[in-house]
């Protein structure tokens, strides 16, 4: 029996969107195949973009470790375009992306291996003004997330250091989902559509806290606490 | 970090970055280095206003680019300290006169013949700013204690980590004890922890930054320089990896530090 010819395109290309321009680099392509067309494409002139304009990465299931993310960052820079995001479908190529100071969305439209329990996102990192994470799997960050950052997951949010961004916890509507912080001094809370406000004084001595929703709303306690009550 | 091209920038306009290139500049000559200061804020250079030089530009970085002057020709040298040396921005043409790729090229000439490139940036985070950091090997990061400079700065920080500039250093400016102590404005422990990089050095605000500005005259370059400039002398040294302390000022009466921890203590 014969196989048919995939209809996917194994071309570097590159698509405007209203999210901004998208990358789109196939899995199939050898490395060095990437660079070439990339650079190829760069320089072909089509001026499409304009200068500055942010690039989103797409590369579904293939793996880049961090020397070939600042490769393509540094093709895209030279031609005034900025690298923001790297879409995947791979949890250690969002973990190099977020490591690297990118955006990262892990989120696809083809349903996950078993939908109903999806990997967790482990990153170390700062995440600062600007960044943003996506996953529908639970996040668990060891860093700050600094005010202007967001996570968002489909499941649980685990900070390991201060929350003083946004984060959104079951994003799909999940309202069991938890938000952990050892600090919690957040921009903003969102779990599943609820959505709250830090308290505008912060705890005297802070303590590790978690948010919850509970009758409807968005609580906040001690981990301590809430672990007791269980 | 090491590497003498330098870049200094900051995200949010007016906080201070050329203030501090043009006084890092003039503190780094006058402790025997050559320096040149490259502007890098097209279209609305003035760090040849800040050092009194603006009536000696001649050609700008565009004409070394294009070939139409010699890169001597267009380094404007400082009256005051000769190892000094200014490359102006074109005044007339915007950002996008310029690609990352010729600043590189720039920067890189100039590191040959230079102990420091100290390149001045211009604010935001749009092709000013890719131009700007292009060929610099480390980057210091001007801001601030105010909530939204602060979050600018975090911002910048990332956008230099992505860039490969890991590192960076801060220098928090137009800093008021007082207004600090009667909680009205960051800490720098409060800044520092939202930041989380190293201090380069704290410079208080002072009207005398100001006034030698308006003057083209650094304010390191006064015969008894007033803290401000003290500090941005300490900042020259620490650059030439001198351990110097970092708080230089305090509220009269009482102690800086006591008062700073004991804030925290009380939180
Ligand atoms: N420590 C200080 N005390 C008082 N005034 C200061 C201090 N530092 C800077 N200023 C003043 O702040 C203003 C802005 O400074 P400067 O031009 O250096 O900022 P900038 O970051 O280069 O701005 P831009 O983003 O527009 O390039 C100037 O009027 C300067 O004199
Ligand atoms: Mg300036």
């Amino acid at each position: 029996m014969q196989t048919l010819p995939n209809s996917l395109p194994t071309q570097v290309s590159f698509k405007g969107t209203s999210e901004g321009l998208k990358l789109l680099v196939p899995v199939e392509l050898a490395w060095d195949e990437v660079i070439l067309q990339l650079q190829q494409r760069l320089n072909a002139g089509e001026r499409l973009w304009q200068g500055g304009a942010p690039v989103i990465l797409e590369v579904k299931d293939r793996l880049l470790d961090g020397p070939q993310l600042q490769a393509i960052d540094a093709l895209l820079a030279a031609q005034q375009l900025r690298l923001v995001k790297v879409r995947t479908l791979r949890r250690q190529t969002a973990v190099t992306a977020a490591v690297n100071g990118l955006s990262v969305d892990q989120t696809d439209s083809t349903p996950p291996k078993d939908p109903s329990n999806p990997e967790p996102l482990y990153v170390h990192t700062t995440l600062r003004s600007g960044m943003r994470i996506a996953h529908p799997g639970p996040i668990v960050l060891v860093g700050d997330v600094n005010p202007g950052a967001e996570m968002v997951s489909d499941g649980d949010i685990l900070v390991w250091g201060t929350l003083r961004g946004l984060a959104h916890a079951g994003a799909n509507g999940n309202a069991n989902a938890l938000i952990f912080a050892l600090r919690l001094q957040p921009t903003q809370l969102r779990i599943a559509d609820r959505v709250a406000r830090a308290p505008d004084t912060p705890l005297a001595t802070p303590q590790p806290e978690v948010a919850y929703v509970s009758e409807n709303t968005i609580h906040i306690c001690y981990i301590s606490e809430y672990t007791r009550r269980r | 970090m090491s590497g003498k091209v330098i870049v200094i920038t900051s995200g949010k306009g007016g906080v201070g970055k050329t203030t501090t290139t043009a006084n890092l500049g003039m503190a780094l000559a006058a402790r025997g280095k050559s320096v040149v200061l490259v502007d890098a804020d097209f279209g609305l250079r003035n760090l040849d206003l800040l050092l009194g030089l603006e009536n000696r530009v001649v050609y700008t970085v565009l004409e070394v680019l294009s070939g139409d002057c010699r890169m001597e020709q267009a380094l404007v040298r400082d009256k005051r300290q000769t190892s000094l040396a200014l490359l102006p921005a074109a005044q007339t043409r915007d950002k996008s006169a310029i690609t990352p790729e010729q600043m590189k090229e720039i920067t890189g000439r100039l590191s040959e013949t230079f102990d420091y490139v100290l390149v001045d940036c211009p604010a935001g985070i749009e092709q000013g700013f890719r131009n700007a950091i292009a060929g610099a090997e480390q980057a210091i990061v001007v801001t601030t204690p105010e909530v939204s400079a602060v979050r600018d700065a975090d911002r910048i920080i990332g956008l230099l980590e992505s860039a490969g500039l890991k590192g960076p250093r801060l220098i928090l400016n137009r800093y008021r004890p007082q207004m600090v102590e009667a909680k009205d404005m960051m800490s720098v422990e409060d800044v520092l922890e939202i930041l989380a990089v190293k201090l380069l050095g704290l410079i208080p605000e002072d009207e005398q930054v100001i006034v030698t500005t308006n003057r083209g005259e650094p304010i390191v370059l006064a015969a008894n320089p007033p803290p401000a400039g003290q500090a941005y002398l300490n900042i020259a040294r620490r650059l030439e990896g001198e351990d110097v302390p970092i708080l230089e000022f305090k509220v009269p009466n009482n102690g800086f530090m006591a008062k700073i921890r004991a804030l925290f203590s009380g939180r």
